[in-house]
């Protein structure tokens, strides 16, 4: 119990002063005819990580608050909250056992490049279309159950996984195309009175339907691909001791203290790979030009002999596509279920919001980010069965408190 | 018009009878009161949803949130709260001259043996004492201002979130109290739900007749008569200068700020009403059902409402409540799954999946709904005529 | 009567300044036309008149209120109307619901004195035959007139009309000009902002010249249109012809 009061009152602290911050912070800036742009964000980070001792000079004086000033309190809530926590509970695993924690960091990176992964799509389709895709879960949840039910059907069983995911990339890819063709593609004839809110409607309406129809004809038992690549055994330097590298079919072990399961690590390598293909897509051929090229500017492009239109619906199958394939490479990671798309839905919206809606670097980093948040979350707090009812909700406090306080996030342009 | 007018009135007052006799042919068939009164639930769900996104243009993901806010304020206060004639000197309790209000101690889920406060604290208590759990109307008031207060504070936080960023708050607040609710488990006891008394757990007599706690009749009348109360302050309020504000604020907020109307204000007041209307619905839905988990929050709920007002008309009340009292019905009575030779139809799977499909096809081709545009018909059928009369009348009238 | 006191103006936006120690007065029922090159800051200042922004710096008095620290919608109830550049009908409300809104945020009595003073305005703006249109429905021009008519309804004692004329057909362009005369008369004080030289130098009888956030001029139009300064930042390129 008694860790439990110490870490609560810091956090209740924080929370204070943090919203003291926030509410009155931009009051003196704007009192005093200051730029407000940041100080609502200022404001609170700087009363989170200080409480009064910074705040007030902060009113006094009302300096310039500069990304760096907000990037420093951050970090300082976070010292101070690991701080606070390490105290409050000496026998935790995450602070004892440095090895735990490297490999906590480790898994969470590696799940967080899936997740920059799929928040990539999301974010691709917003910063062409202008569209949030509430389906986006879904085009994942089909990603990997292509890929399964590819793996055990006579005709692809022995083939290599590579052609797995090129199917669930095709499959992927044509159901977006599909649909942007189908239901998008009238939001720019002006027939569409508000089109932002159709746009939300109608894909929220295609989530519903792909979950159903995907569990009307697969049912909603839990299925799982066998790992796609195996490790070879392999032991560096030597057998009598592997402190550089040590695999067995299943496991990797690097320095004696990180273990990355195989099936995490393939697909953070695959997902890796893709990252590049995307890049060169984006930066070197001349679509990918004219993509990044509608995304900065709608009509400059038309001017550019740019078709929107071909873009749009390329944008929104390659969005789709993206999803599917991180769905893809995790079906041998969780089990996979007609439902999985929710919450993955839920954390890629996280992700672009934290990042910044339409920044492809954001969601990069956002991704990162959310994967080590969980990685943390999962591993160090010690009531469990209250830790898994609240991950979801960390993300979602995240969500929430950007849009509040940032809603342009890391990278994102003027709303 | 006149003559429209009236006509509403004649089929609305037509309808509102019919629900109120209904009774009288479904009573031998509980589950049709079953359905009669969740449809009802739905309608008023849907109707307040309409008047939040489809009149005043926001379209909030958190209606669920603002219902379960209800349920549960009302649930946790039947749990942890009684009205005593005497102090227990235990508990946490406040006066109100020679009425008691008590808190009990959440208990958690395991250690069911240990009693609470208030069981300790009656070995003190002078003889006689009267201990009361607090009657479902305190729930309800309860509820309400809880369904208000939230309403309040989500709607004073999205003032700046529009479309998209408003959708994603309002999923944030949701999945939010999801969480929670799920995770503190002490007092929420958290997927096993709580249990709620029964509307009236003593029974009542209703025309002359004794009906049961577990009757259907008094729930049913509860309902359509919370489902009539909130379409009739819904309806005034639309029709009224709030209605007229969300309406010009959902077109254009800066346009109706150059013009003197006060857009915050509306803003906030839209979203308060239609929590607290959610809010007691939840209330009298979880007395109803007897139980109330934090699944009533998952994403389907939520769809399903959005759904019913969608298709039926968001853009007005009343089509939104048919909408919502049709598709519960149909939902219902498609669940008969059924084989086609060899192939068996799992139906309470595929009639989510024409749902779905339906759904996306309403928004793309009738925009409107598929049941106002049947409305509007009647009510609007003379604009046209009128508008072309008038433009051939300016027409052939020298310059004006 | 009228007092509209705008005191040394200044507006930045990030590093640019729309804005320079902007100020003038309004004593009365004037009419002003407001005229600058595309960006010298003329819907800016009217968007800081109206509450829509504020101002880095500097005072407005409407009345002898200070306004400039009000938003929109008190600013409107204090006799400020304006129009927007690109129209912004209620598109989906009626004609003659787009004319209440303004009427009832303005007063709490009911709604049955203000439909009929509504349909006067539709019939002085010639739109009676689209009482029960909805906005959408109406052309560009007609949009621009029901703006016009919503600022009516609002009655205030100030009203800023950012470019009424552009894209309109002569025809609609008497309607317009009327009613700036009308209004005028019942002792409004109008700001007419245009890129038509001709209307602007015959409907107003004052001219503020506005450039890249300097007033450059306040007077009379002919002696405006003569001063050395406005014609070599503004009407440079006419100036064979003058
Ligand atoms: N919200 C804003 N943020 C940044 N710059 C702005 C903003 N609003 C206006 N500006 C800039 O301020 C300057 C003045 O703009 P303004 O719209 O007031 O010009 P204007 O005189 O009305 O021009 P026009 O005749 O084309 O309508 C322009 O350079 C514009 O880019
Ligand atoms: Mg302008």
């Amino acid at each position: 119990m008694e860790h439990g009061a110490i870490f609560g009152w810091t956090m209740l602290w924080i929370i204070f002063w943090g919203i003291v911050g926030g509410i009155v912070t931009p009051r003196v800036y704007e009192r005093r005819n200051l730029d407000v742009s940041q100080a609502r964000l200022g404001g609170t980070a700087i009363g989170a990580a200080t409480g009064p001792i910074g705040l007030i000079p902060l009113w006094v004086f009302s300096p310039t608050l500069s990304s760096r000033w907000i990037t420093a309190a951050g970090l300082l809530i976070v010292a101070i909250l690991a701080v606070a926590f390490a105290r409050a509970d000496p026998n935790n695993l995450c602070v004892t056992n440095g090895g735990f924690v490297a490999s906590q960091l480790t898994n969470g990176i590696v799940i967080g490049i899936i997740y920059s992964l799929m928040a990539l799509g999301l974010t691709l389709i917003y910063s062409i279309l202008g569209v949030v895709s509430f389906a986006h879960g879904e085009f994942y949840m089909i990603g990997g159950m292509v890929v399964y039910y590819m793996s055990v059907s006579a005709l692809f069983e022995n083939a290599n996984p590579l052609v797995w995911l090129l199917g669930a990339a095709v499959v992927t890819f044509l159901m977006g195309v599909a649909f942007e063709r189908m239901f998008l593609r009238v939001m720019n004839t002006g027939q569409i009175e508000r089109p932002k809110e159709y746009a939300i409607l109608v894909t929220f309406g295609l989530a519903f339907f792909l979950q159903y129809a995907t569990q009307a004809l697969v049912g909603a038992n839990p299925v799982k691909t066998q790992r796609f690549f195996p490790f070879p055994n392999l032991d560096i330097p030597s057998q009598e001791s592997a402190w550089l590298i040590k695999t067995t079919s299943g496991n990797i072990r690097l320095f004696d203290a990180v273990s990355i399961p195989n099936p995490r690590f393939t697909a953070a390598a695959i997902a890796v790979i893709l990252l590049l293909m995307l890049m060169w897509f984006l930066y070197k051929t001349w679509t990918g030009k004219a993509l990044r090229a509608v995304s900065q500017d709608q009509q400059a492009a038309a001017v550019a002999g740019i078709n929107p239109n071909t873009m749009n619906t390329l944008a929104f199958g390659m969005g789709a596509m993206l999803a599917g394939l991180s769905g893809a490479t995790l079906v041998q990671v969780f089990a996979w279920l007609p439902q999985v798309g929710i919450p993955a839905s839920a954390r890629a919206f996280v992700i672009i919001v934290l990042g910044g809606m339409g920044s492809l670097p954001g969601a990069f980093l956002g991704g990162l980010l959310v994967g080590l948040v969980e990685a943390a979350g999962t591993g160090c707090i010690p009531d469990t069965t209250r830790a898994a009812a609240y991950i979801p909700a960390y993300g979602m406090v995240i969500l929430t408190l950007t849009l509040l306080l940032k809603p342009t996030g890391f990278f994102g342009r003027e709303l | 018009m006149n003559l429209n007018r009236m006509g509403g009135w004649v089929v609305g007052t037509l309808g509102v009878i019919a629900l109120l006799v209904a009774p009288v042919w479904l009573t031998n068939s509980p589950y049709l009161m079953h359905l009669a009164i969740t449809s009802f639930f739905y309608a008023i769900l849907a109707s307040s949803w309409s008047l939040l996104a489809g009149y005043a243009g926001q379209f909030s993901f958190g209606h669920m949130a603002f219902m379960a806010i209800g349920a549960y304020s009302a649930a946790l206060m039947g749990y942890y709260v009684r009205f005593t004639t005497a102090a227990t000197n235990l508990c946490r309790e406040l006066s109100l001259g020679g009425i008691w209000i008590v808190l009990l101690n959440p208990q958690g889920v395991t250690q069911t043996n240990t009693p609470n406060c208030l069981e300790m604290a009656k070995a003190t208590m002078p003889v006689g004492a009267i201990i009361m759990q607090p009657p479902v109307w305190a729930g309800l008031l309860a509820g309400i201002l809880m369904g208000a207060l939230f309403g309040f504070l989500v709607g004073s936080l999205v003032l700046r979130l529009r479309s998209t960023y408003l959708a994603l708050f309002t999923i944030g607040f949701s999945e939010i109290l999801r969480a929670v609710i799920s995770a503190e488990i002490d007092i929420t006891q958290g997927q096993s739900g709580l249990k709620m008394s029964p509307l009236f757990p003593g029974g009542i007599s209703l025309f002359g007749m004794e009906f049961g706690a577990a009757a259907k009749v008094p729930p049913y009348y509860a309902m359509l008569l919370l489902f009539l109360i909130s379409m009739a302050i819904m309806g005034w309020l639309a029709s009224s200068r709030f209605g007229l504000f969300i309406r010009a604020i959902r077109e254009d907020e800066e346009a109706a700020a150059a013009l003197g109307v006060h857009v915050v204000r509306y803003k906030v007041l839209v979203f308060v009403v239609t929590a607290t209307i959610a809010a007691a619905a939840g209330v009298i839905q979880g007395h109803y059902i007897g139980i109330i988990t934090p699944n009533i929050l998952i994403i389907l709920q939520m769809s399903l409402v959005i759904a019913m007002a969608v298709i039926g008309g968001l853009e007005s009340l009343v089509s939104a409540a048919i909408g919502a009292i049709i598709i519960e019905f149909m939902l219902e009575l498609l669940r008969n799954s059924f084989d086609i030779g060899p192939f068996s139809v799992d139906m309470t799977t595929w009639r989510l999946v024409f749902f779905g499909a339906l759904l996306m096809l309403t928004l793309r081709f009738r925009r409107n709904g598929l049941i106002h545009p049947l409305i509007t018909w009647f009510s609007r059928r003379n604009v046209g005529q009128e508008t072309v009369a008038n433009r051939a009348a300016a027409a052939a009238a020298p310059d004006a | 009567m009228l007092k509209l006191e705008v005191n040394n103006l200044y507006k930045n936006f990030g590093g640019l300044q729309v804005l320079r120690d902007v100020t003038f007065e309004v004593n009365g029922p004037e009419l002003i036309g407001l005229i600058g090159p595309n960006g010298a800051g003329k819907t800016t200042l009217t968007n800081i008149l109206d509450g829509a922004i504020k101002p880095s710096s500097g005072t407005v008095y409407l009345n002898d209120k200070r306004v400039d620290t009000l938003p929109p919608y008190m600013v409107a109830r204090a006799g400020l109307g304006r129009t927007f550049q690109v129209t912004r009908a209620f598109r989906r409300m009626t004609v003659l619901e787009n004319l209440l809104v303004p009427a009832m945020a303005l007063h709490a009595t009911g709604r049955q004195n203000f439909e009929a003073k509504a349909r006067e305005v539709l019939d002085f703006l010639t739109m009676s035959h689209l009482t029960n249109e909805y906005g959408r429905a109406l052309s560009g021009g007609q949009q621009k007139l029901l703006e016009l008519g919503r600022l009516l309804m609002l009655d205030p004692s100030l009203i800023i009309l950012d470019e009424p004329f552009a894209g309109v057909h002569p025809r609609l362009m008497e309607v317009i000009y009327e009613y700036i005369h009308r209004v005028n008369s019942d002792g409004k004080a109008i700001i007419i902002i245009s890129h038509d030289m001709d209307t602007i130098f015959t409907l107003s009888k004052r001219l503020l010249v506005l450039n890249y956030g300097d007033l450059i001029a306040d007077g009379d139009p002919q002696i405006v249109k003569n001063d050395p300064l406005v014609k070599r930042a503004y009407l440079g390129e006419d100036e064979e012809e003058g």
